[in-house]
């Protein structure tokens, strides 16, 4: 068997059995539990990005586990693949790491570590998948897993959002189910890359959309996604924010975008519901006070950015939109990090009883500052190539009303963020007493998440090339 | 290495550097800042006189490649931004009021490297990429300026307004690059976008938007009254009076006659916006009460010359716009300048508090005579041909109201500094400031520089003219405007009688105000209609972020955060009760009761069989 097919088995395998040997690791000790957790996750990291020199090499790597009736297991490594198995895993391994510390002070550790590398076994076995059915079973695996950790803390409000997240992600995801079996009745097969180039059916596409909205946290499903942050921890909450639900907008791409031919119709309405999936939350995210509902509510306002690059048609979009998913995931990360520590420290979430932090958590401001900036698209960070080139997209596309509606979104973006760091930390001091600084490890992975952000828009022809090579290789029916 | 790099990457490197200095070296920081601004002004005046090859580095994937292109307004331009650094990091050497140094110089140094970066970048999205990075040194420059909320509040102001009008030019960029088929803006030249149809008529406002705001036109302007009192004056010397206008000024030519053929209508659009922009800023600097704030208006109110003069459209205003541009930045920086050092010796600003330090700070006065006279338009000071030029230009267009607002501000122009000065070098010297001494050197030198440029560049005209407009003319395919020196035709006994209209205007204003030099505006001030306005004006009523983020943000949010407690309820209070509700009628069925569940058994199968198309 070759390297690659090994590594990318791997990439599946490790996280999601390993996911079930954490509580015996557990058994040893703590140590070697939160040890074996990282190295989970930093094993599927590299073996993830291992292959990124197979694909770039204009290969894919395939592996088959045969099922009856054509449910065959197929993992498939291509460009688009490997790029988000990539991103997805390297912020769970931060999320990881920072966890060490964040998650010391809290019950029922075991499970938790458990649930974050089944969460990411499964992101992985979605990613990888190229059989719709398969898709669809680690889809909802990942959903298990993050109902189990939005409602960590177990009292009775974190139950009923654990289970409004349960619910509405799963009632989309059977919708999505609906739409494969009229896929797998149109066509006689559910493997991607048999489908490739093919037409999908208005119905079958708006099922499968259904289920995209629901897991991206996107207008008329958005809701859940700020209520899930208001889950105690921070870090389960970032694992939503900047891991699950991307996984809507990968099935996006996956499907409508290399996959399938959309139809203009399709696209344009999509188009439409990001528009004004934008400017809700982003109206919303500058009215509440609760500083994990504010940066979850930019999230939403975020994805619907990338819908814009992925349904706007055209490749310099779509590459916009496959950028904007890395410069997301980097700051939007920072962001929930930052936030996790000001929360630590502060002992509150309400940013009208913050103020002033920036004298008492420096690095933490200074991270979140640039974090902010990342995702408000100010250059040099590399938010500002994505927005850029999403927008430029969005001009080739040449609808106006779209246009101007992401231009306020982006607008209100500024908007809230600056008012966000405006209130924590410089305002005026609210009675918090003298908080202090993230112990090291935390306040490290939020600064070397500010300054990959940097750093990305530094070296921006890297990834821009691969996104290019992968819009070139594999995009469908774009112009 | 190409030379043209090291005006951009020398000052960043620099300032990068500046951050692992500790706070407490004396004169390292300074001395390093301004090393690094001298070399790069060296490298400069060298890319001016030998244009270097252009240089083109891979960057966005393969559509766009980051290309740099010194021609001949871009280097005049750089040799601008450089100019103004060396002299700004000269005259910072012991400027107290400005933060931390080491921060101040990193913010410096940065403005000055990305500044360099959009004057050299031939590519549309290279030139925006250094433009918006800029906000960023904008927001720390004044909020480290001052520790107080002030300043903060200030920067967050500064920031979202040019944020926002980024923005704007970032989706202009996008649609012209769009129309075009190229994002460089020479390729572009050769096959100028039309006003013909509505993308690129959109494309274009948004670039003029992106333009103009940064040049701190109106009704963009506001941030630079409130940096004034909240930042420091080498800032203002620097950033509003000098680099914003520059780049600001330098887009809205490239956009308006090198990108784009404009019509009629748009010529008619900047005309107004620039005499507007006259109008206004000057009004309100002509009754203000503090020097940094009575200069800022003043930083505004100039814009409108340049923007009056590029929007007329003919070789002669746009050559007027562009001396203006130098021309401007050169005595505002130094007005700038003389209000640090004023600050500095005095302890402070205010006007009412200040007098007779002419004795005192002989240099300092001077410079601000020069300059003051310059901005008024005096002859023969550079101030006035560039002027000329503007009036020349507007004249030529037909429009004549375009020519007495712009006279209207001269007017008033001249009576604020009359007052200014009087208030400040002249009359009583209050009790306080009797031992006032004069700057030191490090302040004194850029300002005497800055004002030899203001005599040089009016005595010797042709020069600046020769040299820096009329290449960059050339080098934007605009025929040469035949302008020939100083001459006494009619336009300068106009000026004869602006000046003369000033002068009895401050002796009225005097007389009225009691002889107290800082109350000669009042007159103006307290005039009836004029009075309920500029007390609304204070109020900030005309603020379009003030009312932006007190009324419009607010009501807009609100809207849509009760858009967002909708859909809410549409995914989750409305199936939640509509389950509770079908469980709760479905289980009062279920209570027991045979002969119940029978009736319900035999109505379902009667249900069914009527349904199923009935008994055959």
């Amino acid at each position: 068997m070759d390297l690659s097919i090994k590594m990318l088995i791997t990439a599946v395998a490790v996280p999601v059995f390993g996911a079930f040997l954490i509580p015996f690791a557990a058994r040893i000790s703590t140590a070697a539990r939160n040890a074996f957790a990282v190295l989970l996750g930093l094993f599927t990291f590299v073996a993830a990005a291992s292959l990124a020199s197979t694909v770039l090499g204009g290969q894919t790597a395939d592996f088959t586990l045969n099922f009856p009736r054509g449910f065959d297991l197929i993992l498939h490594a291509d460009l688009l693949s490997v790029f988000m198995a990539s991103v997805s895993a390297f912020v769970s391994a931060v999320i990881l790491i920072y966890s060490l510390d964040y998650i010391s002070h809290y019950d029922n550790q075991t499970e938790y570590y458990a649930m974050v590398v089944l969460f990411l076994g499964s992101m992985m076995g979605l990613v990888f998948s190229a059989n719709l059915l398969w898709m669809y079973v680690f889809w909802e695996m990942t959903g298990f897993a993050s109902w189990r950790l939005v409602g960590f803390f177990r009292s009775d409000r974190d139950v009923a959002k654990a289970n409004k997240t349960i619910l509405v992600t799963v009632f989309g995801a059977l919708c999505m189910l609906l739409g494969i079996i009229m896929v797998y009745f149109d066509h006689g097969t559910l493997d991607l890359r048999m489908l490739h180039g093919q037409a999908i059916s208005y119905a079958a596409a708006a099922f499968i959309l259904a289920g995209i909205l629901s897991k991206s946290a996107t207008l008329p499903f958005s809701t859940w996604l700020p209520d899930a942050g208001v889950a105690p921890s921070t870090v389960t909450s970032l694992l939503h924010a900047a891991v699950l639900v991307k996984i809507g907008v990968y099935a996006y791409a996956r499907i409508f975008g290399v996959t399938f031919a959309a139809p203009d119709a399709f696209s344009n309405t999509v188009l439409y519901l990001a528009g004004a999936s934008a400017l809700v939350s982003a109206g919303a995210a500058l009215i509440d006070t609760d500083i994990k509902r504010i940066i979850a509510y930019s999230t939403v306002s975020q994805i619907a950015f990338i819908f814009l690059g992925l349904a706007s048609g055209n490749k310099t979009a779509f590459v916009g939109a496959l950028l904007y998913i890395l410069m997301h995931s980097v700051a939007k990360g920072g962001l929930f990090l930052c936030a996790g520590i000001i929360e630590q420290n502060t002992h509150t979430k309400d940013i009208n009883k913050m103020g002033g932090l920036f004298a008492s958590m420096p690095v933490t401001g200074t991270a979140f500052a640039l974090c902010s900036l990342s995702v408000m698209g100010i250059p040099p960070f590399g938010g500002f190539f994505s927005k850029f080139l999403v927008f430029s997209g969005a001009a080739q596309n040449g609808n106006l009303a779209v246009l101007l509606m992401f231009l306020a979104g982006a607008v209100m973006t500024l908007l809230y963020l600056v008012r966000l760091f405006y209130k924590i930390f410089l305002g005026e001091p609210a009675g918090h007493g003298s908080p202090k600084e993230g112990s090291v490890t935390m306040v490290a992975s939020v600064m070397a998440l500010a300054l990959i952000g940097l750093a990305l828009g530094a070296l921006i022809y890297y990834p821009s090339a691969y996104a290019e090579l992968l819009t070139n290789t594999l995009g469908v029916n774009l112009q | 290495m190409n030379l043209i790099l090291i005006p951009i990457v020398l000052p960043i490197a620099s300032a990068l550097a500046l951050l692992f200095i500790s706070e407490r070296t004396k004169y390292l920081k300074e001395l390093l800042a301004i090393g690094a601004a001298v070399v790069s002004l060296l490298a400069a005046a060298n890319i001016f006189l030998q244009p270097p090859p252009d240089l083109t580095l891979r960057w966005l994937g393969s559509w766009l490649a980051f290309s740099l292109h010194a021609d001949n307004l871009s280097a005049f331009l750089l040799l601008a931004v450089s100019l103004f650094s060396a002299a700004i990091s000269v005259y910072s050497f012991s400027t107290p009021n400005k933060g931390p140094a080491k921060w101040f110089f990193f913010n410096l140094l940065m403005t000055q490297g990305f500044a360099a970066g959009a004057a050299l970048s031939d590519n549309l999205v290279a030139m925006l990429f250094f433009w918006e990075g800029l906000l960023v040194f904008l927001y720390t420059f004044i909020a480290l300026s001052q520790d107080n909320h002030a300043a903060r509040r200030t920067a967050m102001k500064a920031f979202l307004i040019n944020g926002v009008t980024d923005l704007c030019l970032l989706v202009g960029i996008t649609i012209t690059a769009y129309i075009a088929g190229t994002a460089s803006m020479s390729e572009i030249s050769r096959d100028k976008l039309t006003l013909d149809y509505g993308w690129s008529m959109f494309a274009y406002v948004l670039l003029m938007i992106g333009a103009v705001s940064k040049a701190g036109a109106f009704p963009f302007h506001t941030w630079i009254p409130d940096a004034a009192t909240d930042s420091s004056a080498s800032f203002m010397a620097y950033v509003p009076a000098a680099i914003d206008k520059l780049l600001g000024i330098y887009f809205l030519a490239r956009a308006s006659v090198y990108l784009f053929s404009l019509n009629g209508t748009m010529q008619l659009v900047l005309m107004s916006l620039g005499a507007v922009t006259i109008l206004v800023a000057v009004m309100m600097a002509f009754v203000q009460k503090d020097y940094k704030r009575l200069l800022s208006y003043h930083a505004v109110s100039q814009t409108g010359y340049m923007i009056l003069g590029i929007g007329t459209l003919n070789p002669i205003g746009i050559a007027g716009g562009l001396f203006h541009m130098i021309n401007h930045a050169t005595y505002k920086s130094c007005l700038f300048m003389t209000a640090g050092s004023v600050e500095r010796q005095a302890g402070t600003t205010d006007l009412s508090r200040l007098g007779g330090l002419f004795r005192a700070m002989p240099v300092t006065g001077v410079c601000f005579l020069i300059a003051a006279a310059a901005i008024s338009g005096i002859a023969p000071l550079n101030g006035f041909f560039s002027k000329e030029l503007v009036y020349k230009g507007t004249l030529d267009t037909g429009y004549t109201v375009f020519f007495l607002a712009a006279e209207l501000g001269s007017f008033l122009t001249l009576a604020s500094f009359l007052k200014l000065g009087h208030s400040v070098f002249f009359g009583d010297c209050p009790e306080g400031l009797k031992d006032a001494k004069e700057a030191p050197f490090s302040m004194l030198l850029p300002m005497t520089a800055l004002a030899a440029i203001c005599v040089a560049f009016g005595f010797g005209a042709e020069l600046p003219l020769n040299w820096l407009v009329v290449p960059s003319l050339a080098g934007m395919n605009i025929p040469n405007p035949t302008m020939s020196g100083f001459h006494l035709d009619k336009l300068y006994f106009v000026s004869l009688i602006v000046i003369l209209a000033a002068v009895i205007n401050h002796i009225l204003g005097l007389a009225a105000g009691g002889g107290k030099a800082s109350k000669a505006s009042d007159h103006i001030h307290y005039a009836p209609v004029l009075k309920e306005t500029y007390a609304l004006a204070e109020r900030r009523a005309f603020d379009i972020y003030e009312l932006g983020m007190d009324k419009a943000v607010p009501a807009v949010s609100r809207l849509l955060f009760k858009a967002d407690r909708f859909f809410d309820w549409v995914i989750d209070t409305a199936p939640s009760s509509m389950a509770g509700f079908l469980g709760g009628t479905a289980s009062r069925f279920h209570n027991g009761s045979y002969p119940l569940y029978m009736a319900l058994t035999i109505a379902g199968a009667v249900i069914y069989i009527l349904l199923a198309g009935g008994l055959k």
